[in-house]
This record gives C-alpha cells, sequence and structure tokens, in this order.
C-alpha cells in the first residue's frame, strides 16, 4: 500500500532522516533537562513551562488525528463524533478518580475501554449509513453525549469535574507521547495485516469487498472502536493533565473538526500523515492565536490554509513531498526535468 | 450434481418486478449463458445470488443448503465469486494487491496472510494475462485489462462457482477473443461459471447451457444454438415483426441487439 522504493538520492534521503531523527530526539530528551538531577549536574534548561504545555497538547493531537485516521483515512467514513470518544474517557477518568477515589493509572485503563463500548453501541447502527449521512449521524452523536453529560447531576452537571491536581509536566508529556506512539504503531500494523486490506477494500469499494469475503460490518465496527479505544485513551490522560473537565473542554465539536483537519492536511489514510498534520496545524494555530485579536486571524489563517491544501494537495502534505501521485513535489520536478532539454 | 438450485425467485423494486419467479439450476462443470434484453433482470438475478440483494420470494440453495438473505461476504466465502458489469477495483491499490484481496478473504477454509496472497495472486494473474503489469497502479489499466482484474481477483477467492456480469461489453474481436481464452482457462481448472452476456458468439463458443430472461421471467433454456433460434427469443429481442418476416433468422442479427 506505502510506496515502495522511492529513488530519492542517497544523501539527500540520509540528510531527511538525520534531521527529523534529530529533531525527535530533541523533542523525547528535552525534557529530561528539567529534572533535579540534569540542573545539579548543570545541563542547561531547554524546556519551559509553555514547552511542555505545546509538547503535551501536540502528542494529544497526534493521538487524536491518527484514531480518526483509521476510521476516516482507512476506512472512508468520516466521523464527526470522535469527539464523544474522547469526552467519555476523560469523564471516565474524572468519575473514577474524582468521584470514586481510584488511583490514576487504574482509571486510565478503564478510559479506552469504556469509548470502545460506546463505539460498539452506536457504530452497529450508524456504520450502516454512508457518506455525508454518516458525517452528520455522528455529529449528532457528538453533540447528543456532550449535551447528556452535561445534565447528569454526579457527573458534575454543567460545572465540570474536579480532578486532584498532580504537578508533573514531565509525566504528562511522557504519557501523552507514549499514546501518540501507540496511536502511530497501531495504524502502522493495521496497514500491514488483513484487516487493513480489508478497511482499504471497504474505503474503496465496499460492495466489492463484500462479494470477496469481507465481514464489512465487524470490519467497519472494529475499526470504530480501534478509533474510540485511542481517542478515549488521550481524553482520559487529558482529563488528569488539565485536572478540570466539563462539556466546553471535552466535547468541542471544534476539537473534532480540528483532528480532522489534520488527518486530512497531513495526508488521510497514511501512517505519518496525521502526524505531520497534527504537528504543523498545532504549532501554526498556537502562534496564530497568540496574541488578542490575533485569534480572529488564526481563524481565517486555518480557514485559508484548509481550502489551499484540499485544493493543492488533496492527498495530504506527505503525499506532496515524498508520494507518487501526479501532485507530489518529486512529480513535479521529475516531468521539469524530462521536459527540459 | 447441482451445485446452484435457483427457485423460483422473484425481487421487486418498488412497482417493477425486476424478477418474477426464475428457476433454473446450475451443474458441477457448466458453462451457463444468462443473455436478455436489457432490464431483463440479469443483474439482479446475480445480485440476489451474491447476496447484495435479498430475494422477496422463492429460495436458492447452494449444495442443497439455502442462501437467500445471507450475507455476502458468507456467500463468498462458500465458494461464489462474482464479477461486476461496471468494474470496480480498488484505486488505490496495484494490480496485485487488489487480486490479492480476493485471496485474503474469500477463502472457504484457512486464513492467508498477506505475503501468501500476494504470491497467490501472482499465480493468477498469470492466468489472466496480466502477469506483466501486476505492479501497475489500477488507473493505468485499460478497460479491457481492468475486466481481467475484475476476473483476476474473483479468482483469487478460488471459486468454486463464477458469476460473470459481462465481462465482454466494451472489448473489440480481439480482446472478446481473448476473452474467450482466458474463460477457457478457468473453466479447465474446474471452476463452474454462470455468465451474463450480450455477445452471442461468446454463448455459443463456450456456453454448453443458455437461459433466456424476459421481464424477469425464464423464457427458454436449452442449448445455446437451440435457444438463439427459438422464435420467442427472437421476438423479445427484434420485435415480433421481425420474427415473423425472417425464419430462420440470420445468425449474426441478435449480437448488435443488446448493445
Amino acid at each position: 500500500m506505502s510506496a515502495p522504493g522511492r529513488r530519492q538520492p542517497n544523501w539527500r534521503r540520509r540528510i531527511t532522516v538525520s534531521v527529523v531523527a534529530l529533531a525527535l530526539a530533541f523533542v523525547v530528551l528535552a525534557p529530561l533537562t528539567s529534572l533535579d538531577a540534569a540542573q545539579q549536574a548543570g545541563l542547561p534548561l531547554l524546556t519551559d513551562k509553555l514547552w511542555f504545555r505545546l509538547a503535551t497538547t501536540v502528542a494529544m493531537f497526534v493521538v487524536l488525528a491518527s484514531g480518526w485516521n483509521i476510521i476516516g483515512g482507512l476506512t472512508g467514513y468520516a466521523s464527526f463524533g470522535n469527539v464523544a470518544f474522547f469526552g467519555l474517557g476523560a469523564y471516565t477518568v474524572g468519575v473514577l478518580v474524582a468521584n470514586r477515589g481510584w488511583p490514576f493509572p487504574l482509571a486510565l485503563l478503564a478510559a479506552p475501554l469504556v469509548a470502545a463500548v460506546f463505539a460498539l453501541i452506536v457504530g452497529l447502527p450508524l456504520l450502516r449509513l454512508r457518506g455525508h449521512y454518516f458525517a452528520v449521524a455522528t455529529l449528532g452523536v457528538g453533540v447528543a453525549v456532550g449535551e447528556v453529560v452535561n445534565n447528569i447531576g454526579p457527573l458534575g452537571a454543567s460545572t465540570g469535574l474536579f480532578l486532584p491536581i498532580v504537578r508533573s509536566d514531565i509525566a504528562f508529556f511522557y504519557l501523552m507521547l507514549g499514546a501518540a506512539v501507540l496511536a502511530v504503531v497501531t495504524t502502522w500494523i493495521i496497514l500491514r495485516t488483513r484487516f487493513g486490506y480489508g478497511l482499504l477494500a471497504i474505503r474503496e469499494n465496499e460492495e466489492a469487498a463484500a462479494v470477496i469475503g469481507v465481514n464489512t460490518t465487524f470490519y467497519k465496527v472494529a475499526a470504530f472502536c480501534v478509533a474510540a479505544a485511542l481517542t478515549g485513551l488521550a481524553g482520559g490522560i487529558f482529563a488528569q493533565w488539565n485536572s478540570f473537565i466539563n462539556q466546553e473542554n471535552v466535547f468541542a465539536i471544534s476539537d473534532n473538526v480540528q483532528m480532522i483537519l489534520m488527518a486530512v492536511v497531513g495526508g488521510a489514510g497514511t501512517v505519518l500523515g496525521p502526524v505531520a498534520g497534527a504537528i504543523a496545524l498545532e504549532l501554526i494555530i498556537q502562534t496564530l492565536a497568540g496574541g488578542g485579536s490575533g485569534a480572529v486571524y488564526s481563524q481565517i489563517g486555518l480557514g485559508v490554509l484548509l481550502a489551499a491544501c484540499v485544493i493543492f494537495i488533496p492527498r495530504g502534505v506527505i503525499d506532496f513531498f515524498g508520494g507518487r501521485s501526479r501532485l507530489s513535489l518529486r512529480y513535479f520536478r521529475q516531468t521539469l526535468r524530462e521536459t527540459s532539454v | 450434481m447441482t451445485l446452484l438450485a435457483v427457485n423460483d425467485v422473484s425481487k421487486r423494486f418498488g412497482g417493477v418486478n425486476a424478477l418474477a419467479g426464475v428457476s433454473f439450476g446450475v451443474d458441477e462443470g457448466d458453462v451457463l449463458g444468462i443473455i436478455g434484453p436489457n432490464g431483463a433482470g440479469k443483474t439482479t438475478l446475480l445480485n440476489c445470488i451474491s447476496g447484495l440483494y435479498r430475494p422477496d420470494g422463492g429460495d436458492i440453495r447452494w449444495e442443497a443448503a439455502s442462501i437467500s438473505g445471507m450475507a455476502p461476504y458468507r456467500i463468498a466465502r462458500l465458494g461464489i465469486g462474482r464479477t461486476f458489469q461496471i468494474v470496480r477495483p480498488f484505486p488505490s491499490m496495484t494490480v496485485r494487491e487488489n487480486t490479492a484481496t480476493g485471496a485474503l478473504f474469500g477463502r472457504p477454509h484457512g486464513r492467508l496472510q498477506p505475503a501468501a496472497a500476494l504470491a497467490e495472486a501472482d499465480e493468477v494473474l498469470g492466468l489472466v494475462g496480466l502477469g506483466e503489469k501486476r505492479d501497475y497502479p489500477v488507473l493505468r489499466l485499460t478497460v479491457p485489462d481492468r475486466k481481467r482484474l475484475e476476473v483476476a481477483r474473483a479468482l483469487a477467492m478460488r471459486p468454486r462457482l463464477l458469476l460473470l456480469d459481462e465481462v465482454m461489453a466494451g472489448l473489440n474481436d480481439v480482446e472478446v477473443e481473448q476473452a474467450l481464452q482466458m474463460i477457457r482457462r478457468v473453466r479447465d481448472r474446474g471452476v463452474t461459471i454462470v455468465l451474463i452476456e450480450h455477445v452471442m458468439k461468446v454463448i455459443v463458443g463456450i456456453c454448453n447451457r443458455a437461459l433466456v430472461l424476459n421481464f424477469g421471467r425464464t423464457l427458454v433454456e436449452g442449448p445455446p444454438s437451440e435457444v438463439l433460434k427459438d422464435k420467442r427469443v427472437i421476438e423479445a429481442y427484434l420485435g415480433r415483426r421481425y420474427a415473423q418476416d425472417q425464419q430462420p433468422p440470420p445468425r449474426s442479427h441478435p449480437e448488435g441487439a443488446g448493445t
């Protein structure tokens, strides 16, 4: 499924790989300089509160975009209700920790389970719908779950839930990073198995998939559940990290739109597309939203960016730089070489 | 031995009786040709057999067990493969990967992993004459090649019965001849075949039996050469007046009628 044997010159490939590896190493190792031991040893402090906040948010959106990618990108069912899984994961941890006094790690295990079970229940009827109908129905689910939660007393109703504060930027960063790695690895594994072939077949022609023996209902629901579990996990981590959850911060439809944008801009249906999309878009959003009136422009800028991406690189940034399609940079350079005398 | 028995099957779409009680049997080793004017219900019949439609009445039996209303994927795994008249490849996959999906999912027994399925695909692609183009993206294939791919994907399931929906439509004479040879090779592997076709050369050239559908009913059934001479068949295709004027009919005429 992935483009085999890209024939980039060796040195250029090596440089790309080294740059990416260095950047990754910095992101993964930089937080360690904030440890007391490192400070006593005289290492320079490479991170601050803002850095942690941004890096953890980026990692969270890598999980969300990758999760959406499994149902939206691989299976072709554009879900606008994934934020419900995020919120359910968050509220699972919230209720278990704040109301029941469970330890956070144990509560966190329950979050993906609750989200996946919910996906199973709503997925069975909703995944019979296709295209816009599925999108609208899932949007309804996303909004409805948030409203229901907002009106249940034990869940804090409109006030929200307060969790005991855990002050450890570094722990939450690594936790979210771990979830992001899990999401990427899950996608990678799916694309290399029978399951992945089945999902792609469903995306590209569901009836053809059915008559060659793909159990389409099972595959779609399974993909929905995997997406939900990953999204719910991110929600669970977010709840404890933020230590306050309410309808507005965990059931925001704008978050759902954002994860879709990230997956689509980066390259839906690929392993690394959602990662690239999440990093790029989150950094852009944070930069544009920098100060006061800038927030308005950030929305406009984002809209323009999305429109440009959908028109000029519909297969996403990943495809643009490395892909084989006619819209990729490589193809453009190649044709330029071939046509120039 | 009867492999597939279609018994008084009917299917309605609103007020239209697409199938109004069709019955026939397919024996192991048969090559059954289904012909009929446009709108006679041929594709609807195939959709009922492969499970995409649930028949409104009647019964479809596979080796004596009823399969009507069964999910398409389960019917596929029983050993019934099919192609679509308007080809339905998976566009993001290569020719080889497309074919491999058939081997991955359509096998009745035992699961293949992707590597084994890809190896299997290579063998099938050789059979249908796409071996050299196995790494092509589907979008680079010509129409005849896409039809071959459609057959290859179904064959990779190792079906016992293959339903072919107009694999010859849109092909020129040379391509029809190649496709005929391909179907013969498939038949010689012991696959039973039911094919819908408007090209009469194919019906006469390869089928041992032919079935004529008209307005959702079986009009005539029998050996192809006799069926094509039948007055009712000529009436259905070319009109009653033509049938009265021309007895016996020139054999080449019905060929153009359906296209």
